[in-house]
């Protein structure tokens, strides 16, 4: 098993650009260090019709309503996610869509990097087999380290669940198994557990060796592994 | 407090869930996609209004629940009616108090 850079062509060099965005990053870092709560805000705020930051203070009672402004740090936390979450919202629609996917492949690498050498942690990256054909799509995330490999794709959300990334993040892990490699595979989505499992039931795509990390479970990829989600 | 209690506010946010439900049904191949999707957070729904239906709502929190109906109120495409058909469950739950 190895790993290697994806091809360069067109697609690749537009999103290359948006990865690149410092919005993106920025944004991500902000959610690195948010609650689950927060990170419903930025989900529906991205996802949103509305551009005024009030409506969306007053439909988060728990993070602007009269309880919590004695968290000044959180409030303060959950102003900047609102702002950074009303900037993404603000591109146009399709630019929005690429910026939010983006942000999800942004935030696993910081909350990985946590956890891992940030040197072992690389985007948009094929893993090879011996004797099998090589994945046209590059895994978003993943981890390269001696014994102990990932590789992650990342969704908005749970709609983004389909057929052909279960098939192609099971192949990965059992083509590693037939060379006795240990490959670590999963999904993290930026959406709802419950929302996934609906999602995951209609599959018929193997993906019992395939972990689910969700918007509730972010925090699990920083944490060591004993305490990662199965 | 309002005068609002946890099951009315469901009930009006089950209501505008419904006109939701049927924005998203329009992509045809995503149809029992969406019916399985609200079925699994009307349950959800349905355990709060159970556990704690009777229990008054906070000025605030009857505020919450107005602006998240307003929210997907103003949604016209049918994709993004998906997309609030995960989040907009999240929203109401999250104002009531309770875990997603």
């Amino acid at each position: 098993m190895r790993f290697q850079d994806a091809a360069r062509d067109a697609r690749a060099v537009v999103y290359a650009g948006i990865q690149a965005d410092p919005q993106v990053r920025r944004t991500a870092t902000l959610l690195a260090d948010a609650s689950p709560s927060q990170r419903i805000l930025a989900r529906a705020v991205m996802n949103g019709e509305t551009s005024d930051p009030e409506i969306w203070r007053a439909m988060f009672p728990t993070l602007f309503g009269p309880d919590a402004t004695d968290d000044a740090a959180g409030l303060h936390r959950s102003e900047a996610i609102l702002a950074a979450s009303l900037e993404v919202a603000d591109r146009g629609e399709q630019v929005r869509s690429q910026v939010r996917g983006a942000l999800v492949e942004e935030l696993t690498a910081q909350l990985l990097a946590r956890r891992v050498d940030a040197a072992a942690v690389h985007r948009e990256r094929r893993v090879l087999f011996d004797g099998v054909r090589a994945e046209i799509h590059p895994y978003d995330v993943t981890v390269e380290r001696e014994g102990a490999a990932e590789a992650y794709d990342c969704k908005w959300g749970a709609r983004g669940i389909n057929a052909d990334v279960l098939h192609q993040l099971d192949d990965a892990r059992a083509h590693a198994a037939d060379e006795e490699e240990a490959l670590e595979v999963a999904l993290v989505v930026f959406d709802a557990r419950r929302s996934c499992d609906v999602r995951l039931a209609r599959q018929t795509a193997p993906h019992e060796g395939t972990s689910l990390v969700t918007i509730e479970t972010l925090d699990s990829l920083a944490a060591s592994r004993s305490a990662a989600p199965s | 407090m309002s005068d609002e209690t946890t099951s009315e506010a469901i009930e009006r946010a089950l209501a505008a869930y419904v006109v939701l439900e049927e924005l998203g049904e329009q992509i045809e191949d995503e149809w029992s996609y969406v019916a399985e999707l609200t079925d699994a957070w009307r349950t959800r729904f349905d355990e709060v209004a159970a556990h704690r239906g009777d229990g008054e709502l906070a000025d605030e929190v009857s505020a919450a629940v107005d602006v998240a109906i307003d929210e997907i109120a103003r949604i016209e495409d049918p994709h993004r009616a998906i997309d609030w058909l995960s989040t907009f469950p999240q929203v109401v739950l999250l104002a009531l108090g309770e875990r997603p």
